[in-house]
């Protein structure tokens, strides 16, 4: 009975079995219970003294109507948007641009590519700390090089002034996720056979015609993904902000992962902090949906 | 020193005697430090305590309060743990901290009435002391003594008042020479909370009061600072030493910070620094300044309260080596260090501990402060007038208070 156990195990069925199922496992105690436990958290009221227990006074939709009532949610929720968005579209643009450039194979052009990896591979902390020293209003880099250029006559605060604290860390953000987007897209362009190109050249098509009618279609799938990876990556950046603004001034450049780890962490609203959480959790499916849409699109592509 | 010294002595005795018994041990989480001060009293303390070990985990800032919190909530507390001043309250209002008033009324060795009045009141909750403040901290204006020389200002008369810190600050700005007046910490965190209060403090208000004229005042004065650009406008995302390294650069003449830098400008700072008390509104002002650092406290389920607490003994008679081993002071007043080093500025310090007022105490003081920063940062950057940023935070607190 026993060995024909270890028999199934080792070679038939049950060793798919298990494996399907130690997969399950993990999902369930590392990814489904945190995501269900922060939901019920959501709902009830929560103090750091009743974490270890389920056992708390249900709440219902309060705390949902308690943290749209914050003077600071619109304007969070606006900075989140704009964060997310400039964020997806210029380090996708930028990235595909620079994955396009790679292709035209000059010389060196791989140790570049490589080079460009460094900004991706170093921590999101060290990279805000770098940034911090760029951005700083009185002896910062980028004011000496605006200036030398004769762009300003004063200094920018990019970090204190509400009117650019966003824009500096939406601009740190884009440097950071460029390379990431540049590697995926250089992959997707090295899956086009070289001879469609040619055989459009032979029909007379010009660079641009190429580009819309054979490049952009053919990494459609590519694009969703990268776009959908680039919302999620970009909705989890959290260092980059405790290191130059942590929201500051005054909100100004808080985004909704900063404000959920605020209230869960420094002031102990962990309630409130799970409704953002859970509300981000919502978007995040949605973007992941697309994401395993735009997979399955390229592998029955 | 020969309360000290009696304390060696009765703790010698009480080794002799317990010597053969088993040794308990004692569970102590302390902050991560590079002077390693806690460890360093272990040591001392279980070379001297045959019949006890000390335990010690080290947490980081950070984490030290959460991870205090959840020990507690499972049942899984160690027998001490470090907790910064102004979060005692949170603790002890859930009623998980071992009263230690009664342990204090038999000690041999600490004085309650020994400590100074910030230091003792934050670890007080409803008249009962539930942790020993293991020092304290405080701020004071640095000043670069060779720039108020520069500039035709009295190095031997730093400003004491608000008019005198603007027009000396005023004196000392310089943009040809890309240097500031003044410089200090707004930030959005705890830091920017701490170094704000005392202004509000000397002009007759406090936390619970932001909607009043002084606090108004007070504000309006930091406003002042950063919209005459005396003061940096990146004192909103300076730390507090983030602003002493503007400080030891030459690039602010004046600076606002606490003991625990002096090290680093003895090291980085190549001009003469002095230390004065902070200003006061005016002349006749109270005076006010921020309390700092951390306190010892003893779980209730501790299974060992009595060595606990003599270990938390040991430490407070330990406390005349705080200022030059370990860059804090003592939060009593007969602990004084023999031979300090940077005197002047110690006897600043020391002077200036006399009017450390604690923040709240109050169970929900993170979110009492959140109020404040947003109140700071959206005056200073004119997202709103003083006034109203004011009348905003003092709603929320009020809700708090409320509760």
């Amino acid at each position: 009975m026993i060995s024909q156990l270890l028999k199934t195990l080792r070679d038939g069925d049950g060793f798919e079995a298990a494996l399907v199922l130690a997969a399950i496992g993990y999902l369930l105690v590392f990814a489904a219970f945190p995501l269900v436990y922060n939901i019920v958290m959501s709902f009830q009221e929560v103090d750091m003294f009743s974490l270890a227990s389920f056992d708390r006074p249900f709440r219902g939709l309060d705390n949902y109507r308690d943290l749209i009532q914050r003077p600071e949610a619109w304007e969070i929720l606006r900075n989140t948007i704009i964060f997310v968005s400039c964020s997806v579209v210029f380090q996708l643009g930028l990235g595909f641009a620079l994955a396009l450039f790679f292709q035209l194979d000059f010389p060196g052009a791989g140790a570049i590519r490589g080079l460009f990896l460094a900004g991706w591979v170093m921590p999101g902390l060290v990279v805000g700390a770098i940034w911090k020293w760029i951005f700083a209003g009185d002896f910062g880099v980028l004011n000496y090089a605006l200036h030398s250029a004769g762009l300003i006559d004063k200094n920018i605060f990019w970090l204190s002034d509400p009117a650019y604290a966003l824009a500096a860390v939406t601009i740190a953000n884009i440097w950071l996720g460029i390379p990431f987007n540049m590697i995926l897209l250089s992959v997707g362009l090295a899956g086009i056979p070289e001879d469609i190109y040619e055989a459009a050249e032979l029909d007379g098509a010009n660079r641009w015609q190429r580009f819309m009618s054979i490049t952009v279609p053919l990494m459609g799938s590519t694009l969703g993904a990268v776009i959908s990876l680039g919302i999620i990556f970009t909705l989890q950046q959290f260092d980059l902000v405790a290191a130059l603004t942590q929201g500051g001034p005054a909100n100004a450049s808080n985004i909704a992962q900063y404000w959920s780890w605020q209230m869960s962490f420094q002031t102990y609203e962990i309630s409130a902090g799970s409704v953002v959480a859970t509300l981000m959790i919502a978007v995040v499916v949605v973007v992941a949906a697309i994401y395993v849409r735009s997979v399955q699109h390229e592998h029955s592509a | 020193m020969i309360k000290a010294t009696m304390m060696g002595l009765v703790l010698a005795m009480a080794a002799v005697a317990t010597a053969q018994a088993e040794p308990v041990t004692v569970k102590v989480w302390a902050l991560d430090e590079p002077t390693r001060i806690t460890e360093t009293f272990a040591r001392e303390f279980e070379a001297r305590n045959p019949d006890v070990k000390i335990d010690v985990k080290l947490v980081n800032f950070a984490n030290i309060v959460n991870d205090a919190v959840r020990a507690a909530a499972t049942g899984t507390a160690p027998d001490i743990t470090m907790i910064d001043n102004p979060e005692v309250a949170l603790f002890a209002s859930h009623n998980i901290l071992l009263d230690l008033t009664p342990l204090l009324a038999q000690s041999k060795v600490i004085d309650r009435n020994d400590f100074y009045p910030g230091p003792i009141a934050n670890s007080t909750w409803q008249g009962r002391i539930v942790a020993i403040p293991r020092g304290a901290n405080t701020i004071a204006l640095y000043y670069n003594a060779d720039l108020f020389k520069e500039v035709g200002l009295n190095p031997d008369q730093p400003p004491r008042t608000w008019a005198e810190l603007y027009d000396a600050a005023r004196k000392l700005t310089d943009p040809a020479k890309h240097r500031y007046g003044l410089v200090f910490s707004a930030i959005a965190s705890e830091e920017g909370t701490f170094q704000f209060l005392p202004w509000v403090q000397t002009a007759g208000a406090d936390f619970d009061t932001l909607g009043s004229d002084g606090a108004l005042r007070a504000l309006q004065f930091w406003q002042k600072l950063v919209d005459d650009k005396v003061a940096s406008p990146d004192v909103l995302v300076y730390r507090q030493n983030d602003a002493t390294g503007q400080f030891a650069a030459g690039n602010a003449a004046m600076s606002i910070s606490g003991p625990w830098e002096l090290p680093t400008l003895q090291k980085d700072a190549h001009f003469t620094w002095r230390v004065a008390l902070l200003p006061g509104e005016t002349a006749t002002s109270p005076r006010a300044s921020a309390l700092g650092e951390f306190a010892n406290a003893i779980f209730k389920t501790s299974a060992h309260p009595a060595e606990a607490f003599r270990f938390l003994e040991y430490i407070y008679s330990q406390a005349a080596r705080n200022w030059n081993e370990f860059g804090m002071l003592p939060a009593n007043r007969s602990a004084a260090p023999q031979d300090p080093k940077w005197p002047d500025a110690y006897a600043v310090f020391v002077e200036q501990m006399k009017y450390a007022r604690g923040r709240g105490p109050h169970p929900l003081w993170p979110q009492i402060s959140k109020a404040i920063q947003t109140a700071i940062q959206s005056t200073l950057t004119h997202q709103s007038d003083a006034r109203t940023a004011l009348a905003t935070a003092q709603a929320s607190i009020d809700k708090i208070l409320k509760k």
